[in-house]
């Protein structure tokens, strides 16, 4: 018993090392922080923070374990490819995140050192939920990173927005994890069990009722007749059974026991609509260009950037994995939630005034193009979403980015929000950030020679090719009525009529290099778009078996 | 034998002291006295828990009902500041009525009782009553493991990491607490120093 963490569970060394050391880095500052001279360690501590995240992605590249795809923990974290390159991907971009947010947090005076530590508790619940392979598990790491994220948002006390956003967030969280215990407690009690390997097994072959079972009969019984005649040719049976009549005896031998499942389908929609609140999406969408507009900025990048991918991974292992014998039920409320979400993030966001609710709405209509991948139920319907989400991030890392950088000289540098004429005639003022970020904006649109193109025409070729043709149709038609308010915010850059632009105070040099990075991967990967769609087929694989 | 009458001894100690506290606690006049006597009521409660080998529910018992609400319940009588009040005595006024309602769920647990506990003819020493029911307690003659036991084996066998994320969470809530409750330094409420106020005097209040 004195050996409760063995080093057979290595899977999770990344994320004992993150929660340890910043266990340690919450002693350290609170020891520093209540000393009398009441030194400000907010700087010293996101420094330690990032060198942190730079060590535990060091221990998620170090150990391939990913090839042995071990489960461990009594089976309820799951180590396999998929796991892997979310966890990368999420501490890459949470790196990103905490180097942007650095200096916004400094203008902000946003002083309290907990900060960063409440940053890093959200990443591990993150990485926690990638790895998850059972409901407990996942509501955990669930909560974790959301409790993070409602402290996040009312972070900044004094403001009485942020405070309301953090309420807000609070609140309706706190009401979609009771519907997702309440699902999970209804599928614990009609099956017994909350492994996601478990489900599978149970529910793999309780597929629908009639035409499956239909199929399946008629493989079988082909495959019977061809065991006992050695012919598949219809001439031939006529020859051989002219006077016989095997179709009863064949219709004897199959038994098809369904497992019944009208609950747990239920209880699975309790989980869907939980974790389609987490992921904003139409009908539940409302809180989160609210919560977006009043929590600081700092935090509202790691709402809009970080948080999506861990929930999609979650959702491929439930619903692809364990679930996918159930497609044909829960595909219809996901490609009704997709489409309306698609047209609800591409008609609302024409209205608005603010850069940042504008932004949280066109993720609406982004995680509502993901979903239509996702109901898809494919191989290449799961490539293309992971691929999107990726570039999605990508380019929501690079649009916030540079979002956080412009300081206003002008206006009292204090207001965090920023309207849409703020950045009017950015281009006189800082012409390589004015051509980054409209080049970014750009191939989220979707515009031809940029990576979003790539992803966004996978999508729907996804859909296509499932022959889901009135959904596509409509998704395109709005993503081209979406096209516009992108296209407006390049207009206000480039060729807004004023005679005095704006001025900027000058960027620092760590900022424009990482900013400058993220733009050029857009080019390299609309040159070499292999490497995005190789690493995207491998999750798709992985998210199967 | 001798085990079970000591059980059923202790088990009839604690009911009457459960129904006298409780008694008590509506009876009072002043109100920190009846949360006193509801802690009792809660702390008697989990003791027959005990006796009946429910470990876990019973320590639940003292954890969440004397340990936060009760708790609680004082706290926020304590901030109140209710003062002693005379209250007049209308317990005839209403004696009727609630007579009335209460005699009703009295017949009704006699009528249970007298349901479902008959007299056991196999009993020898059933000392005398009817409604005694002498057992053999068989569950504790296979099973010697207290279900707090079972149940931390569980925990701290298969669901290890879970545990060690539901730490994390109540650390991320002490911590959320904590950054959006302290104020800062700089709005420091001013302090009374006892010293000061007592040594002023009107000879050196005035500087001329």
């Amino acid at each position: 018993m004195n050996n409760l963490i063995t080093l057979k569970n290595i899977s999770l060394i990344p994320e004992f090392f993150l929660g340890l050391s910043l266990i340690y880095l919450l002693i350290f500052g609170s020891i520093i922080s209540t000393h009398k001279t009441r030194p400000l360690i907010q700087d010293l501590i996101l420094k330690l923070s990032v060198l942190i995240l730079i060590l535990s992605l060091f221990l998620v590249f170090n150990d391939k374990l990913w090839v042995i795809e071990n489960l461990t923990f009594n089976n309820t974290i799951i180590y396999d490819y998929l796991s892997f390159f979310s966890k990368i991907t999420i501490l890459v971009f949470s790196l990103i995140s905490i180097l942007m947010i650095r200096f916004y947090i400094k203008d902000q005076k946003l002083n309290q050192f907990e900060y960063t530590i409440i940053i890093l508790l959200a990443v591990l619940g993150f990485l926690l939920l990638c790895s998850a392979n059972d409901l407990i598990t996942a509501y955990l790491a669930i909560e974790l990173q959301s409790l993070a994220f409602y402290v996040m948002a009312s972070f900044k006390k004094k403001s009485s927005f942020s405070v309301e956003a953090g309420l807000k967030y609070f609140v309706l969280g706190s009401f979609s994890s009771a519907l997702f215990l309440f699902g999970s407690s209804l599928i614990y009690g009609v099956t017994g069990t909350l492994n996601f390997e478990d489900f599978k097994d149970l529910f793999l072959n309780s597929r629908p009722k009639e035409d499956l079972a239909d199929s399946i009969e008629f493989l079988f019984g082909s495959s019977l007749i061809y065991g006992v005649t050695g012919a598949l040719n219809l001439e031939d049976f006529k020859d051989l059974f002219l006077n016989s009549r095997p179709k009863e005896y064949l219709a004897d031998s199959i038994e098809f026991i369904p497992f019944e499942s009208d609950l747990v389908q239920i209880a699975s929609l309790f989980i869907i609509v939980s974790l389609f609140f987490k992921l904003a999406v139409a009908p539940i969408h409302a809180w989160s260009p609210d919560v977006y507009e009043g929590s600081p900025t700092s935090s509202t990048i790691f709402f809009a950037v970080v948080s999506k991918l861990s929930i999609l991974v979650l959702l491929t292992r439930i619903f692809q994995y364990s679930f996918h014998g159930f497609i044909y039920n829960w595909r219809y409320y996901i490609v009704v939630i997709a489409v309306l979400s698609v047209i609800v993030g591409s008609f609302t966001a024409l209205e608005q005034k603010k850069l940042k609710s504008l932004l949280a709405y066109s993720s609406v209509s982004h995680i509502g193009y993901i979903l239509i991948a996702f109901s898809t139920g494919t191989f290449e319907g799961i490539q293309s979403m992971f691929a999107y989400i990726l570039i999605y991030m990508l380019a929501g890392s690079c649009v916030w980015s540079i979002f956080l950088i412009l300081r206003l000289k002008s206006f009292h540098f204090k207001k965090q929000n920023k309207d849409l004429t703020d950045i009017s005639l950015l281009v006189k003022s800082n012409n390589i950030i004015a051509i980054c970020f409209s080049i970014v904006l750009l191939s989220i649109a979707g515009f031809p020679p940029l990576v979003g193109f790539f992803t966004k025409m996978s999508i729907f070729l996804s859909a296509l090719e499932s022959s889901m043709y009135l959904v596509s149709v409509i998704s395109i038609l709005a993503s081209v009525i979406s096209t516009f308010y992108y296209i407006r915010i390049i207009k206000i850059i480039y060729f807004e009529n004023l005679l005095v632009g704006r001025l900027y105070y000058p960027l620092r040099f760590i900022e424009t290099i990482i900013v400058i990075t993220l733009f050029f991967s857009f080019i390299f990967l609309f040159i070499n778009p292999t490497l995005l769609y190789l690493i995207s087929y491998k999750l798709s694989l992985l998210g199967f078996f | 034998m001798y085990q079970v009458y000591f059980e059923n001894f202790l088990f009839f100690i604690f009911s009457s002291v459960l129904i006298i506290s409780g008694l008590l606690m509506i009876s009072v006049k002043n109100s920190v006295y009846s949360i006193l006597f509801l802690v009792i009521n809660f702390a008697t409660a989990a003791c027959i828990l005990f006796l009946l080998e429910c470990e876990f529910i019973s320590l639940l018992f003292l954890i969440i009902y004397v340990g936060a609400i009760a708790v609680l319940f004082l706290f926020v009588i304590m901030m109140l500041d209710i003062k002693f009040l005379e209250v007049p005595k209308d317990i005839f006024k209403y004696f009727p009525i609630g007579g009335l309602i209460g005699g009703f769920f009295l017949i009704e647990i006699f009528l249970i009782i007298l349901e479902t506990f008959k007299s056991n003819p196999y009993a020898i020493f059933n000392m005398g009553s009817n409604f005694t029911n002498s057992y053999t307690n068989w569950y504790c003659k296979i099973d010697s493991m207290p279900d707090i036991n079972v149940l931390g084996q569980v925990l701290f066998n298969y669901y290890v990491i879970q545990l060690l994320i539901a730490g994390l969470i109540l650390l991320l809530a002490v911590i959320g607490a904590a950054v959006l409750t302290v104020t800062s330094v700089s709005s420091k409420s001013k302090k009374q120093f006892f010293f000061k106020q007592i040594s002023r005097s009107y000879k050196n209040i005035l500087v001329i």
